[in-house]
């Protein structure tokens, strides 16, 4: 177990440098000078002078980038062109908003997706199979954000079951943070467990077809035992490979949907350091987004690697 | 037959090299430890042994699609070993292969003719209905004919493929053809069906085969020569009816009884004398010394710390056994050339 | 036959034909919604009956008319007309991201797939590092960089989107390169060009297709998202995502606003990922090739009842463990087509009988057959098959299952995908163990430990905790066994179980099967298409060739004096036959495939003794021995002079 963690966390370094490398060197292609942004075309040319100096936008890339790096590295993501806020305390203030949408919706994307996708693929072609199978289709055309509108309009709306918007921090109340989170969070998973349902089955559907699962039945091991034990391991090893991009779609749709119900999260954060360029901002951003995805990596990496033995390092 | 070789290989290996963790090379796995081979133009030469022996990377290696390690092959006046996996045209040109696996061997996208011609386009200059009307020549050397020119190999049975694969391989009339497996992937009543076409095909067009195969008996019908490989090793090679009939190998010896007859009273007299024979020791571990100590009832002290090297045998051919070591060496140690 | 198993034919089921019939309404559909879609967005100007700029503020957020089908929104513009010039922008939208994403995505993807190294590991880490950031925030970057509007935000999503066309072309490549058949083509000396454009690209074609269709649903979701974020279409242009930004502020005024761009998203999206299924299943389809049901029919219900047969069954022999008895089994729907026709034979306890034939011949079949174990599609039709009294075939699903492993097990040919690849060899038998006799953990491991030493595996604690990729092939065949001998069977039927393994590891198993036979004394039902294998292993052999059995007799005899010319035809044909050289004495023609055999005697297309009789069905005759030929006396006479 602790070599498989520190087998997988190594080969993790490699995407984070080139992720950090990325991450910096576009935001540095802006097309506009900070400093003119900042500034506007009021300030004389030693205010600008003495603002480049400031923000060490002097420096050659290569030496901006590592002292960001180094930087980064210790926590400190620098600070916002704009309102002097540490990126930092900016991001990991929203950050518990997003996080709670994406670990909610995640949840309920798998529960559902892997549900409907056994019962598919354990009769294939009946209705069961069918009813999943449209659903699924369907689910993965509807957009988030407007499901989440179509929600808002027919739980918070009319039936006021749930705020329409907002966002209750956990710690303040976990009964109205669930209640807070629910819509936004079932609008956001419904296409990630269409994705999974559809790749539970297919997988499944293979795994049932292979050898070891006729020798496990003409063991005369039960239909229950063959079907969850020894079939949804191994069917379950290529899901929970593409599970972590599933997350990550996650994450991305959050930003989205957080607009939907005026959440405050990291949603709005980028869309404002866009509109303003605010390159430590989106710096911040990407590199703390890639975190959290490689953390989610991580997890499904050891899962994985707990499932097939054949992924473990030898 | 003239007495100069069409392929000769000395000493080859054949080296994979696994991948680590970053990319980086890993340890190395020599599948082939230092062989040596001679295949005279016109002769055929079956290349026997089990599962990891090393046989279909001498295959490869000949072919041109795995690089040599170490050593040579020499194919006429060319260094094969020394071009890699880049053959030349005219090289090309003479060494074709039928491979085991006849429903992935042929491109599923393409037609007969397109399959059969494939070669002569790459390597001439004929025109459209000149090839076209070679692919008819050639189909009817596979006793296949003109109506089957536009079909797609599905439509095939496993043996008719192999015949299609054999067609394309005659095309550009080679000197060697590297049969990898060539019947092992067919029903038994028709794998006589292409054994006995390519001894036919091989009798009028003079072509020299390299037989790949795990089945001795098989191999013993249509080829001149057999050399028997085991872990990486050639252990015994001679003349097609000695190796069969009189094994000098213990290994050698060792797989032709376990190839079950098909006379049911013999069987029971060879499991009865197999029960009684005394049980070999548990596996000594040993790396240095001959790859079949480990299973060889004859092992000797000498086995485990020398390789031997082949010695002659009566009636052709040579064993690297020192059970013959009253007789001459006529090769060194293999695998001795290099640390293994 | 077997009057009781009339019972068992099932009606005809007609779900093939409502499939295929569903495909086709789903595909005139989807293709119908797309066209429609086409039509609307380049004869926008004629069919919009407004301007979709032209404001109206009095007429603001007013829910459908007469005059406004759809209604207005927040300024007064028509909903309808802006639908419909919202289909120009996601036309453009898709085309214009979708294009940008396979001509980046596509050239690259195969030259570092064909190339390899370190071109390969550097592209590859940085597509890895691309997708491991949120596709939206990668978009976000890029029209950072690049500023919002709908062709900006579009080459961000074409960007975004490359990194799927290039892995998908890369796969593409690196698979096909390992196929025998571009192998050949490199013996042949194509040149990489040849080989990557004439071998390789054709087979990119079906998956890019249906990768198209997904990255055009996908872009239209992620236009509609950014849109609706503000990045993408800015206002006042039409674009359905900008008109459910605007639809969202005003969700309690008028929530009707959001219904029809929600709905021309999904309805858009929906045809294209059903085209794409479309298409990727057709694609799987055209490559199978199965049995032919429409060339079945001459040669199946004219199944003649073995000679005798009915009139006076095979008397049973002493101490039969199982009885087969007119045994049928088809494929398909309907009355299907047959794979096992009138088949009937027993074992005894002790015995090994051996199942010997060709690919097609129903061999693995029967074994299957007896266990319920079919591949879907496949059934049972006629016969009974009765194994210590009980005949299987009416036994409910509990019951069965508690015959399967206890009564009768089972050894696969391929040892190593028989094994469950993610436990321990010694879990998959202790399981068997604790689940169908009730021993505890603790008793059920002492006894796997046991058992894998009883076949013969030294150091038995430390196997039995390791995965089967770990074990060779004998030593996984050998763990198979000792598994089905766990709960002490009395028939092991065996398919191939020496098929895959090396010949000197093939007679060490076939030792063990009986030396387990002598100690455990189950009856051993031995498949194979090795009749030196057979000869071998087996007290008596059936030999079976296209669906039925074509002669049966004791080993020796079997040997000596082979009745059936097909038995004669295939003894020769082995290879250790004969000492002489070729031509090797063959059978000419191939194995007909189910669905196409002869409609007389099944060999008869092959068989050198064929005369006008033999295009009649023929009977099994005999009484010590059975055969299937009409002239097997004649012939035994003619041989024996």
């Amino acid at each position: 177990m602790f070599r498989l963690i520190a087998h997988r966390l190594l080969a993790l370094v490699p995407l984070l440098l080139i992720v950090s490398v990325l991450t910096f060197s576009f935001t540095s292609l802006l097309p506009s000078d900070p400093v003119d942004l900042i500034l506007g075309d009021t300030g004389t040319q030693e205010q600008h002078e003495m603002l480049r100096e400031r923000l060490g936008l002097n420096e050659p890339v290569v030496v901006r980038y590592f002292q960001w790096l180094g930087r980064a590295a210790q926590g400190d993501l620098g600070t916002s062109f704009f309102n002097s806020v540490s990126v930092t305390s900016a991001v990991m203030q929203r950050l518990p908003v997003t996080l709670s949408l994406t670990f909610v919706s995640a949840l309920i994307a798998i529960i559902v997706g892997v549900a409907a996708g056994i019962a598919a693929a354990l009769r294939p072609r009946s209705w069961v199979d069918r009813f999943a199978t449209l659903g699924a289709t369907i689910g993965q055309a509807i957009p988030n954000f407007w499901f989440g509108l179509i929600l808002v309009a027919v739980f918070a709306v009319s039936l006021r079951w749930f705020p329409a918007t907002g966002f209750t921090p956990i710690s303040t109340s976990p009964w109205e943070w669930l209640r807070s989170v629910t819509l936004p969070s079932i609008a956001l998973g419904l296409s990630s467990s269409a994705a999974i349902a559809r790749q539970v089955r297919s997988a499944m559907v293979g795994v049932l077809q292979q050898d070891y699962i006729r020798a496990a039945r003409a063991q005369g091991l039960s239909t229950r035992r063959v079907i969850f034990r020894h079939a949804l391991t191994n069917a379950m090893i290529p899901v929970v490979a593409v599970l972590s991009f599933q997350i990550t779609v996650l994450l991305g749709g959050a930003l989205i949907v957080e607009q939907v119900f005026a959440i405050n999260g990291l949603g709005t954060l980028a869309i404002t350091a866009v509109r303003q360029q605010d390159i430590p901002m989106l710096q911040g951003l990407v590199l703390v987004m890639v975190a959290l995805v490689v953390v989610v990596q991580l997890a499904t990496d050891v899962i994985y690697g707990l499932l097939n033995p054949k992924a473990r390092p030898s | 037959m003239t007495d100069r070789p069409l392929l000769e290989i000395n000493d080859l290996w054949v080296t994979y090299w696994g991948r680590s963790l970053l990319g980086l090379s890993g340890r190395p796995f020599h599948a082939v430890k230092g062989a040596n081979l001679s295949i005279r133009p016109g002769e055929t030469l079956g290349l026997v042994g089990e599962s990891g022996s090393g046989k279909s990377s001498i295959a490869n290696t000949v072919l041109g699609l795995v690089p040599a390690a170490g050593g040579s092959m020499r194919f006429g006046d060319e260094d094969l070993a020394g071009m890699g996996t880049r053959y030349p045209s005219n090289v090309r040109k003479q060494i074709q292969a039928v491979f085991q696996d006849p429903y992935s061997s042929l491109n599923p996208s393409m037609t007969v003719e397109e399959i059969v011609t494939e070669p002569l386009r790459v390597h001439t200059t004929m025109g459209r209905s000149e090839r076209r009307q070679r692919a008819v020549e050639l189909l009817e050397l596979v006793s296949l004919s003109r109506e089957h020119l536009e079909r797609h190999p599905h439509q095939f049975s496993g043996g008719q493929r192999q015949r299609i694969a054999i067609a394309s391989a005659l095309a550009l009339q080679p000197r060697l053809i590297v049969l990898d497996e060539p019947v092992s992937a067919l029903d038994v009543s028709t794998q006589n069906q292409i054994i006995n076409l390519l001894y036919e095909r091989r009798d009028a067009l003079g072509i020299a085969y390299l037989l790949i195969a795990h089945d001795l008996a098989l191999v013993h019908h249509i080829s001149d020569r057999i050399a028997v490989m085991y872990l990486g090793h050639i252990v015994e090679e001679g003349p097609s009816d000695r190796v069969y009939r009189r094994p000098a190998h213990p290994y050698t010896k060792a797989l032709l009884d376990a190839v079950p007859l098909l006379d049911p009273q013999a069987q029971r007299a060879r499991r009865a004398a197999r029960k009684a024979a005394p049980a070999i020791d548990a596996p000594r571990v040993s790396t240095t010394g001959c790859p079949y100590q480990n299973r060889c009832p004859h092992v000797m002290p000498r086995c485990q710390t020398e390789m031997p090297p082949a010695y002659a045998v009566d009636g052709g051919g040579t064993a690297s056994c020192f059970l013959h070591a009253d007789r001459p060496a006529v090769l060194p140690a293999s695998g001795t050339g290099k640390a293994a | 036959m077997n009057p009781s198993s009339a019972s068992h034919i099932r009606p005809v089921p007609r779900r093939f034909r409502w499939r295929l019939n569903a495909t086709s309404v789903i595909t005139v559909t989807t293709v119908s919604v797309l066209v429609l879609l086409a039509l609307l967005a380049i004869f926008a100007d004629w069919l919009a009956p407004y301007n979709p700029l032209q404001q109206n503020l009095i007429k603001a957020l007013q829910g459908p008319s007469a005059q406004h089908w759809l209604g207005t929104d927040d300024l007064g513009r028509d909903v309808l007309s802006r639908l419909i010039y919202g289909c120009r922008i996601a036309i453009i939208a898709a085309a214009e991201a979708t294009a940008i994403a396979i001509i980046l995505g596509v050239p690259l993807g195969l030259f570092i797939g064909y190339k390899g190294g370190w071109w390969d590991w550097v592209v590859m880490r940085m597509v890895e590092a691309i997708v491991s950031i949120p596709g939206i925030m990668v978009a976000i970057v890029i029209i950072a960089l690049l500023g919002p509007g709908l062709h900006r935000a579009m080459i961000a999503l074409g960007i975004l989107f490359s990194t799927s066309f290039l892995r998908l072309a890369r796969g593409v490549v690196l698979a096909e390169r390992e196929e025998v058949y571009v192998r050949s083509a490199r013996v042949v000396g194509a040149p990489d060009s040849r080989i990557l454009l004439r071998h390789i690209l054709p087979n990119i074609a079906p998956p890019l297709i249906v990768q198209v269709t997904l990255t055009v649903g996908a872009v239209l979701l992620a236009e509609a998202g950014l849109s609706f974020i503000g990045l993408g279409v800015q206002p006042p242009n039409a674009s359905w995502g900008t008109m459910l930004n605007t639809a969202a502020a005003y969700m309690d005024l008028n929530w009707f606003l959001a219904i029809p761009p929600g709905l021309a998203i999904i309805v858009t999206v929906l045809s294209v990922n059903l085209l794409g299924d479309v298409i990727r299943d057709s694609i799987g389809r055209g490559i199978a090739v199965g049995p032919r049901s429409e060339t079945a029919t001459a040669s199946t219900d004219t199944d003649v009842p073995a000679a005798g047969a009915a009139a006076n069954p095979l008397p049973p022999r002493e101490d039969e463990v199982l009885r087969v008895e007119g045994l049928r089994v088809v494929v398909g729907e309907g009355a299907g087509v047959p794979v096992i026709t009138d088949l009937s034979f027993g074992i005894s306890r002790g015995e090994t009988m051996g199942l010997v034939g060709e690919s097609g011949s129903g061999k693995t079949m029967t074994g299957l057959a007896i266990l319920g174990l079919m591949s879907a599609g496949l059934r049972t039709t006629q016969g009974s098959i009765v194994l210590n009294g009980k005949d299987l075939r009416t036994l409910s699903r509990r019951q069965i299952e508690q015959v399967r492993g206890n009564e009768v097990a089972m050894v696969f040919q391929d040892p190593t995908t028989s094994l469950n690849p993610a436990f321990t060899v010694g879990s998959q038998i202790a399981e068997v163990l604790r689940t169908r006799q009730g021993l505890s953990q603790k008793q059920a491991w002492a006894r796997v430990v046991e058992l894998i030493d009883r076949v013969g595996i030294p150091r038995p604690e430390e196997r039995a905790r390791a995965y089967p990729h770990e074990l060779s092939g004998g030593m996984a065949q050998r763990i198979a066994i000792a598994r089905a001998l766990s709960c002490n069977p009395s028939l092991l039927i065996a398919d191939e179980p020496t098929t895959a393994l090396d010949v000197t590891v093939q007679q060490e198993i076939l030792d063990l099967f009986r030396d387990l036979q002598d100690e455990f004394g189950m009856a051993i039902l031995f498949v194979t298409h090795d009749l030196a294998v057979a000869a071998d292993i087996c007290d008596r052999i059936s030999v079976m060739y296209a669906g039925e059995m074509v002669e049966t007799a004791e080993v020796g005899a079997l040997f000596a004096s082979p009745r059936h010319p097909y038995t004669r035809g295939l003894l020769s044909a082995m290879p250790h036959a004969s000492d002489r050289n070729p031509p090797l004495p063959t059978i000419r023609g191939n194995v007909p495939r189910p669905g196409s055999w002869p409609t007389g005697c099944r060999f008869s297309n092959r068989c050198d003794f064929r005369i006008a009789a033999c295009e009649a069905r023929v009977p099994l005759t005999g009484t010590d021995r059975l055969v299937r030929c009409i002239r097997a006396d004649e012939l035994q006479l003619e041989r024996a002079s």
